[in-house]
């Protein structure tokens, strides 16, 4: 079991964000987190990347219970994450972004340079390499982001609305490269999206949260017909309405 | 006056007191002076480097109305407020509303700039040479309250402080301009919306921020030294008192503002050399341990 | 071992104009005693070498790590009171004197880099001022170290170089140039490595830099700390060059803003930043000054500077390296 959380509870002095927040990930897995805006997804991401210290609760990944760790801590322990806002180093090259990732498993430069120009290679960076990233169009900062992530070599990659501003064209290829690093490192994917179409085919498993609560779990096909969950989305007449 | 207690203790009690009226009178200039600045943060959330500059320029203007048109320096309030309102705006046309949407070091970089600018043209202009009011109906004078006795200067000046501050108070929270003020440091965003101005309301900060920090160096020439260099220490002391307060809160500016007096005078009396040392550590000690303040937000 | 010599000497990474550009500088100062023989033009020199020097160390903080540091000079005060002291109290040779100067401000740097980098932006900023503001005063204060009288150097005759005296320039002005090297080497390494990258990272966007595995308050009081030690040098060198210091002349406030402005327009974080802002400002402020000092009018070469300031503000925050690097983006089109 790579990631249990359990129990998670996160308040904001009254706001409670996250109430009581338990599920698990199996290594290999894709999970994703869907919900309406206010559910508390983000909240959740970032308790397990270390932004946000929960209230209560644990979280354990690989066995260990990193609840409260902060964000470094947390990647070299194996689990990378990107953002929605997308949090680029604007004065830094695309190389560069990439091997401050790469860093994190390295003191050696010639080191991370390498393994930042394998990564930009894999993911289809390289003629930009050199570049500055502010001007870039969003598909590619989208990318940098990724194989800046990527190049901590985690285990678990956390992914933040990485379909969000993406055409549908540009949505396929992100999909594509998404498979194509998990298979080549094993990776395991925990993702949140707005975008359905895009979760719900990469997915093997959802999670539906509202208000602060989980409230459906399982396959895709299976949740997106459940009563609780398309009134979350759509409010009490259409749920009944079915 | 018939007092029971012994000499020595009457002149320490009497000491305390007059130290207590002296701070709480200082106290209420910097409050005027923090004032300026928490309204610019307020407002446009960009901290002004060059406040202090603007005090200086009062406190010439006091100096040469008073010394070549042998005007009363008090005569020179409205001229310095005018002229701080005018600076404050053109500050703001000129160089301001360029780099506020820029990142914060240009930020830092520009109100910086503009200090150095102002501080060195005072420098060129009147040369770092040390000058002082020396004629005026204050300046100079003593009034005794039973055995207080305080400056003249320093009475009138608190008083017109407090008259100044409860002004703008009044136009913050009373009018309707005020409103629009309050609407556009809350969101500035919506106050757009909402057909408010709000370049202009940012100008009219600056405005009414130079205005009410050159009033209080024309009100401090009449009894502290006017040099080129002073801006910066006042505009640390406007900083120190500003954070103690609250940044964004004018209340906060007031009390925080006689708390900073308080302190400078009575470090003042104990080890001279480092009174302002106990102002800059209040600075450090607030934003460090309550960056929030005592009001603020 | 090659490697790490490498890192400190080689620019590989910079286009071919900058490394010859560089060496030619380099060639200009080694030669300029010689070409140059007024007395003036020579501690114009030393002078700008002495600033370049400064910025270097301040642009650790300020250009790298992005945060405008307005408090350098108590690290210089440190450097100079430390090398001042050691020699007048215990005739310590002068090349014994840096290591402690460098420890004590970088050991300052470090303690004070705790509680000051919960603050950032302008907040940061005027702490560092509050914070060099108040050594300042206690330095005048002080009794053992001078008070305001300051420590003066006892004068030795002919060329010492234990005490690092001189009765010519050009002793000094190698002098500075080496230190200058020094610094400059140790910069360049810098950039290229593991902790420069870091604190690159950390000014570009601290949330992304924390999800990539780095520390990000260490690294900001680690770069802090370093930036301490590195004033500490100048301030060493100044003790020597002058032969008289006290709290005025090498821990005022205008010093803290002169080596801030001197980077900020030259370009914050470029390694040429500091030098091409130093080489602007100190024969600005040295000719001009000089001529309009004899004139009683002082200031104008600080309200030049103070107008280029507020227009790299609004247009160009990288300073003038970064204007020169767009105008030759543009002509690589």
């Amino acid at each position: 079991m790579m990631l249990e959380v359990k129990h998670l509870r996160k308040e904001f002095g009254g706001l409670v964000a996250n109430g009581d927040i338990s599920f698990e990930l199996r290594q290999g897995e894709v999970l994703g987190l869907i919900g309406p805006n206010g559910a508390g997804k983000s909240t959740l991401f970032n308790c397990i990347a270390g932004y946000y210290k929960p209230t209560s609760g644990k979280i354990l990944f690989e066995g260990r219970d990193i609840a409260g760790w902060p964000p470094h801590l947390v990647t070299r322990e194996g689990i990378a994450r990107t953002f929605q806002g997308m949090k680029i180093m604007p004065n830094l090259t695309v190389e560069e972004n990439v091997m401050i990732g790469a860093f994190c498993r390295t003191h050696n430069r010639e080191v991370a340079k390498k393994e930042a120009q394998d990564v930009l290679e894999r993911m289809g960076l390289t003629p930009v390499a050199k570049s500055l990233p502010p001007g870039l169009p969003i598909a590619i900062q989208k990318r940098i982001e990724l194989a800046r992530a990527i190049a901590t070599k985690p285990k678990l990659l956390m992914l933040d609305e990485v379909a969000a501003g993406l055409n549908p064209l540009e949505t396929k290829e992100i999909v594509q490269i998404l498979q194509t690093i998990k298979e080549e490192m094993g990776l395991t994917l925990f993702l949140t999206e707005h975008v359905m179409e895009f979760i719900m085919t990469v997915s093997e498993r959802v999670i539906v949260m509202a208000a602060g609560n989980k409230i459906a779990e399982g396959r895709p096909e299976e949740v997106a017909r459940q009563e609780k969950v398309i009134e979350a989305y759509l409010g009490e007449r259409y749920a009944k309405g079915r | 006056m018939n007092c029971p207690y012994p000499d020595t203790l009457r002149n320490q009690m009497e000491l305390v007191v007059q130290l207590i009226v002296y701070g709480i009178l200082m106290g209420m200039i910097f409050a005027l002076i923090a004032l300026g600045l928490s309204l610019i943060f307020g407002v446009m959330n960009i901290v002004n480097f060059a406040h202090g500059e603007f005090l200086m320029m009062g406190m010439y203007i006091a100096y040469l109305l008073s010394t070549f048109l042998r005007l009363d320096p008090l005569f020179s309030l409205p001229v310095a407020a005018g002229a701080g309102y005018i600076l404050g705006i053109l500050s703001y046309r000129l160089l301001i509303h360029r780099i506020l949407r820029g990142p914060m070091v240009a930020q830092l970089f520009g109100t910086f700039g503009l200090m150095l600018f102002l501080r060195y043209l005072a420098m060129y202009i009147f040369t770092p040479d040390v000058r002082s009011v020396k004629q005026g109906i204050l300046v100079g004078k003593t009034l005794s309250l039973g055995w207080i006795s305080v400056d003249a200067s320093k009475v009138v000046s608190a008083g017109l402080c407090l008259i100044a501050f409860a002004a703008i108070y009044w136009m913050i929270y009373r009018t309707k301009l005020g409103r629009a003020l309050r609407a556009t440091s809350i969101d500035s965003e919506a106050a757009k919306y909402m057909g408010i101005d709000t370049r202009g309301m940012n100008a009219l900060a600056w405005g009414i921020g130079g205005a009410t920090v050159a009033l209080a160096g024309a009100l401090l020439a009449h009894f502290y030294y006017v040099t080129p260099t002073v801006g910066m220490l006042f505009t640390l002391i406007a900083f120190a008192t500003v954070a103690l307060g609250g940044f964004g809160s004018i209340i906060g500016a007031f009390i925080a503002g006689i708390v900073i007096g308080l302190i400078m005078v009575i470090s003042g009396q104990l080890v001279s050399e480092l009174k302002f040392s106990f102002i800059y550590a209040v600075y450090f000690l607030v934003v460090v341990l309550r960056p929030r303040g005592l009001f603020g937000w | 071992m090659r490697r790490f010599l490498l890192d400190i000497f080689s620019f590989d990474d910079r286009p071919r104009f900058e490394r010859v550009g560089f060496l030619l500088f380099l060639l200009v100062l080694l030669i300029f005693p010689w070409i140059v023989t007024s007395a003036y033009g020579r501690a114009v020199a030393i002078k700008f070498l002495l600033f370049a020097l400064f910025g270097l160390g301040w642009n650790l903080i300020g250009g790298y790590g992005g945060q405008v540091d307005l408090g350098q000079a108590k690290n210089v005060g440190f450097g100079a009171y430390a090398t001042a002291l050691m020699i007048v109290w215990w005739k310590v040779p002068f090349w014994l004197t840096i290591l402690p100067g460098m420890v004590i401000a970088a050991a300052e740097s470090f303690a004070i880099a705790y509680p000051m980098f919960r603050l950032k932006g302008h907040y940061f900023a005027i702490a560092t001022l509050c914070v060099a503001l108040v050594w300042k005063e206690l330095f005048i204060f002080w009794d053992w170290t001078g008070g305001a009288r300051g420590v003066e150097l006892s004068i030795r005759s002919g060329a010492d170089f234990v005490y690092m005296q001189f009765n010519s320039p050009i002793y000094y002005h190698y002098f500075i140039f080496f230190l200058f090297l020094l610094q400059f080497f140790f910069m360049n390494w810098f950039r290229k490595s593991k902790l420069g990258y870091q604190v690159q990272a950390v000014r570009d966007n601290e949330d992304a830099a924390a999800s990539l595995g780095i520390n990000v308050y260490r690294t900001k009081v680690v770069n802090y700390t370093i930036t301490g030690g590195l004033g500490a040098l100048g301030g060493s060198f100044m003790a020597v060059y002058y032969l008289y210091i006290d709290p005025d002349a090498v821990m005022p406030l205008d010093l803290s803003i002169l080596i801030a402005m001197t980077v900020m327009v030259g370009g914050a974080g470029s390694i040429w930043g500091p030098i091409i802002g130093a080489a602007i400002l100190i024969p600005l402020d040295m000719y001009l000054g000089a001529w309009l000092g004899a004139q009683k009018r002082l200031g104008i070469d600080f309200m030049i500077y103070a107008v280029i300031m507020m227009i790299i503000a609004a247009k160009e925050p990288k300073g003038i390296w970064g204007i020169i690097e767009r105008v030759i983006k543009r002509q690589k089109r």
